[in-house]
């Protein structure tokens, strides 16, 4: 899995890369050096809490992505079938751009995590 | 048991969570240290508010040790601040029962229903407490009987409780500063939040629905943020959630105010941003 996040970490924009479970657990991950990724895939776990609350009372469906943006960048967590995928995104990042380049990456790894469960 | 009590204890000091608090409290009740579960619940409170797991550990704490008025008023507030606590309902009704107050029993033990349809225990209660009282069955019940379960369907119903969270604007134009955001094909409703996750102006949302959706989004808000923080990033300015069939926006202004949107999957976001951030220009003037 690393080696997907690995490229995924060359697409223009993204600052780094982790698989997390729905329990905000490391599964994999391509931080830069430095980043706790503990505390960064608790807090995303915390998150997904949160978000899974607001899509179970207002029937918004399944949680397919979460984006949370400041004038500093960012995170988009994708889901990938069982886990999430969390892409911390550059100010310079184009959004709808940096969308169609991950969807192959999502998809990829999607595919693995179904296949090994 | 004490390994991992203390595996637990750890955890909570390094990743905090509402989730970790709930299981610490109870290994903690359960290894017959009430206090330290006390703690472990008044802590978790603070710091998750909406958890309304931490009220129902702490009443059946205070329950125990003989002080009911307190228990009752943990599960009222744990309600009012969680309204889909199942256990926090659940738990009113065995109280109501032990109080003899079998219609406020059933009543919250509906109320579990609405949230979750299909509870055997809830709907064996009602059951049971029916039969036992001599109460006719509803007629949801009766269509249960008659194999076409409608059991579940219960509206629920905004909880009336001790503490009153809203601050709703009481003029027109203040409301009015929603109405072109709402105005936009594909938004289902929208409210503006102080920094405190309370609600100041609402539209097209039920009641209790939309003080709901401003406490949950001061969760996501503050959960966003802790991310953000982890990487270096600051001042979270917008957050959106998508799911298979619809979306929550939110953007904010100096923090102090947020312009929380539910909409359709399909509405762009780039859209309803610039309409968000007139509302939050229109209500600083206000």
């Amino acid at each position: 899995m690393n080696d997907l996040l690995q490229q995924l970490n060359r697409v223009r924009g993204v600052g780094g890369t982790m698989l997390v479970s729905g329990e905000g657990l490391v599964m994999a991950s391509a931080l830069r050096q430095g980043t706790d990724e503990n505390q960064l895939a608790a807090s995303i776990g915390n998150l997904l809490e949160g978000t899974n609350k607001i899509c179970s009372n207002y029937q918004l469906g399944k949680l397919a992505a979460f984006n949370a943006a400041s004038e500093l960048g960012g995170i988009v967590v994708l889901s990938t079938g069982p886990a999430f995928l969390a892409i911390v995104i550059d100010p310079s990042a184009n959004l709808a751009l940096l969308q169609l380049e991950t969807k192959p990456f999502v998809e990829r790894i999607t595919q693995r995590l179904t296949l090994a469960t | 048991m004490e390994s991992e009590l203390e595996r637990l204890r750890k955890k909570v000091e390094n990743f905090p969570s509402a989730s970790l608090y709930n299981r610490l409290a109870e290994l903690a009740r359960n290894a017959g240290g009430n206090d330290e579960a006390e703690q472990v619940c008044r802590r978790c409170m603070k710091e998750f508010p909406r958890n309304g797991q931490a009220y129902v550990i702490l009443a059946e704490i205070e329950s125990s040790r003989g002080k009911r008025d307190d228990a009752l008023k943990l599960l009222q507030t744990g309600i009012e601040r969680d309204p889909r606590s199942v256990n926090g309902y659940m738990l009113l009704a065995d109280m109501m029962v032990f109080d003899k107050d079998v219609p406020k029993a059933i009543a919250n033990l509906r109320q579990v229903l609405a949230i979750k349809p299909n509870d055997a225990a809830a709907t064996a209660k009602i059951a049971e407490l029916e039969k036992a009282h001599g109460i006719a069955p509803s007629p949801a019940a009766a269509a249960g009987a008659a194999g076409k379960s409608s059991l579940g369907n219960e509206p629920l119903m905004p909880f009336q409780g001790p503490m009153t969270t809203a601050i709703k604007a009481s003029t027109g134009s203040r409301t009015a500063t929603l109405d072109a955001l709402c105005a936009e094909p594909g938004v289902r409703g929208a409210l503006v939040v102080d920094m405190h996750g309370r609600v100041v102006v609402t539209k097209n949302l039920a009641a209790g629905q939309d003080e709901l959706l401003a406490a949950l989004s001061a969760d996501v808000a503050r959960s966003a943020q802790a991310a953000l923080t982890v990487v270096g990033i600051e001042k979270l300015s917008t957050w959106a959630l998508t799911g298979g069939a619809g979306q929550v926006l939110t953007f904010q202004r100096d923090r102090a105010f947020s312009v929380v949107v539910l909409a359709d999957v399909t509405v762009r976001p780039a859209m309803l941003e610039l309409r968000a951030r007139q509302t939050l220009i229109d209500l600083g003037a206000a």
